[in-house]
């Protein structure tokens, strides 16, 4: 397990925060997200032998939201 | 064929209409009860009136930003259903664009959901209420209430115009575990769930909504705070249940291009707020005292005017006490010696009723009709006293010379 930070400019509201969290329900291998509306920051626990940072940044991108790795 | 079609209105529709005639039916009796309610507080009526319109306009739309996902998914079980059920149906020879059957299921979580989240804000204001009451012990207190509730409003505002990265902090993220436990009730599929998840809204309030319990908690009582939150949360159900009936899609659609219009309305409100904090302290700088100095008129009331009694007769000055504030609003006094001011009611139930003098730390609840005769001591020539009622919304000044 390792955990990266993303900075994510175009959350707007907490619930911004909420979606970019339902990752982790959706996508197998993440152990963990921390999304902050306050930091523009999320940060994911993942397993990097099943996923990996792109199909993370792609999952917040169906989602809406341009995540840039840190 | 299309018979059956035709006769059936979609509940929906005259769900819609139920609530735009209750809505209605709402802000006309608020408008009424303060036009024509015999002592009651009308700024009360107001502030409740107020809510409700703010809920009507901007709140649903910003609430809807923060909530309308909850209530989105909660109805994603269903609308999956339904259109399964749809898509079972067996299709007419020769028909091949069918018209879907109204979804009457969908209609029925929304309202649950909306019914579940009223109940839940009603409770909350009443709480925040009934703690403000413990808060509001004096002027002074309510005073700096209302600057923090106007600053909190402004901050919110200027967050929704992305104007600074510290404005974030303006709003409340809710913890870890209450977001992760409300998404995981969302997957539910049960008549239970979306009452359950409009319970739990209470926990995730938008910007607008944190800003009218502010004010709740400012009210100081448990019904006040109750009524303001109900008539709030009431006020932001119809384009609720619209737009979320319609599609959560053009909810956030809409957030996009109405999150300015929000923030502009926000910022008013905050501004207002702050303006009565900083009249409850008799502050020189809130607009209405600002606004007073620079444009320096002798406004009278009609009934003012028409007594006989002049607002300054020797060492007593004056001040008609009226629905509509205080007449004259600015009063001129000789400096250097004690005086008389005579607060004269007569048929007043306004919150103007409700005297101060933040600089004598003075405060009287003066009755609906009568006079009611204040000390006060020699000021200094080229001073002011500033008086204001209790909401900070009337104001006047006595100018000594």
């Amino acid at each position: 397990m390792i955990k990266k930070t993303f900075n994510v400019p175009d959350m707007h509201c907490t619930n911004c925060s909420m979606k970019l969290e339902s990752i982790e329900d959706a996508l197998p291998g993440i152990k963990e997200i921390n999304a902050s509306y306050h930091k523009q920051q999320m940060t994911v626990e993942f397993d990097e032998t099943i996923i990996s940072e792109d199909q993370i940044i792609a999952a917040a991108k169906k989602k809406g939201y341009q995540a840039v790795l840190v | 064929m299309s018979r059956q079609k035709k006769s059936a209105i979609d509940p929906v529709i005259l769900i819609f209409l139920g609530i735009g005639v209750v809505t209605i039916a709402v802000v006309l009796l608020a408008f009424q009860s303060q036009s024509f309610a015999v002592g009651a507080d009308t700024s009360s009526a107001g502030q409740i009136a107020l809510a409700f319109i703010t809920g009507l306009t901007t709140g649903g739309l910003s609430c809807l930003a923060v909530q309308g996902g909850l209530l989105a998914s909660s109805l994603a079980h269903q609308i999956e259903q339904d259109y399964v059920e749809q898509s079972a149906q067996p299709k007419k020879p020769g028909k091949k664009n069918q018209p879907p059957l109204p979804r009457q299921s969908t209609a029925l979580p929304i309202l649950l959901f909306l019914a579940s989240k009223l109940a839940m804000y009603t409770l909350l204001g009443a709480l925040l209420g009934w703690l403000g009451s413990y808060l509001t012990l004096s002027p002074t207190t309510r005073a700096m209430l209302l600057i923090a509730i106007g600053i909190f409003m402004v901050g919110n505002a200027l967050r929704m115009f992305n104007l600074h990265p510290v404005f974030r902090y303006f709003t409340i993220e809710p913890p870890k575990f209450i977001t992760r436990y409300i998404r995981q009730t969302a997957k539910g599929t049960d008549t239970a769930t979306p009452l359950f998840l409009g319970a739990l809204t209470v926990f995730i309030p938008c910007g607008v909504t944190q800003a009218i319990m502010a004010t709740a908690l400012g009210t100081g009582s448990i019904v006040l705070g109750a009524a303001l939150m109900f008539a709030f949360t009431f006020g932001t159900s119809p384009v609720f249940f619209i737009i979320a009936y319609l599609t959560t899609e053009l909810g956030a659609r809409l957030e996009k291009f109405f999150i300015r219009f929000v923030a502009l309305a926000l910022l008013i409100l905050g501004f207002i707020t702050l303006d009565g904090g900083l009249n409850l302290i008799g502050s020189s700088l809130s607009l209405q005292n600002l606004a007073r100095n620079l444009i320096p008129s002798n406004n009278i009331s009609a009934s003012a005017a028409n007594s006989p009694q002049s607002s300054i007769s020797g060492d007593e000055l004056v001040l008609y006490v009226e629905n509509s504030g205080y007449f004259p609003s600015t009063l001129k006094a000789p400096a250097g010696k004690d005086l008389k001011l005579n607060l004269v009611t007569d048929g007043t139930y306004s919150c103007a009723l409700d005297f101060l003098i933040p600089a004598l730390d003075f405060y009287q609840m003066l009755s609906p009709v009568g006079t009611f005769q204040v000390s006060i001591p020699a000021q200094e020539k080229g001073s002011t006293l500033y008086f204001t009622c209790s909401m900070g919304m009337y104001t006047g000044q006595i100018v000594f010379e």
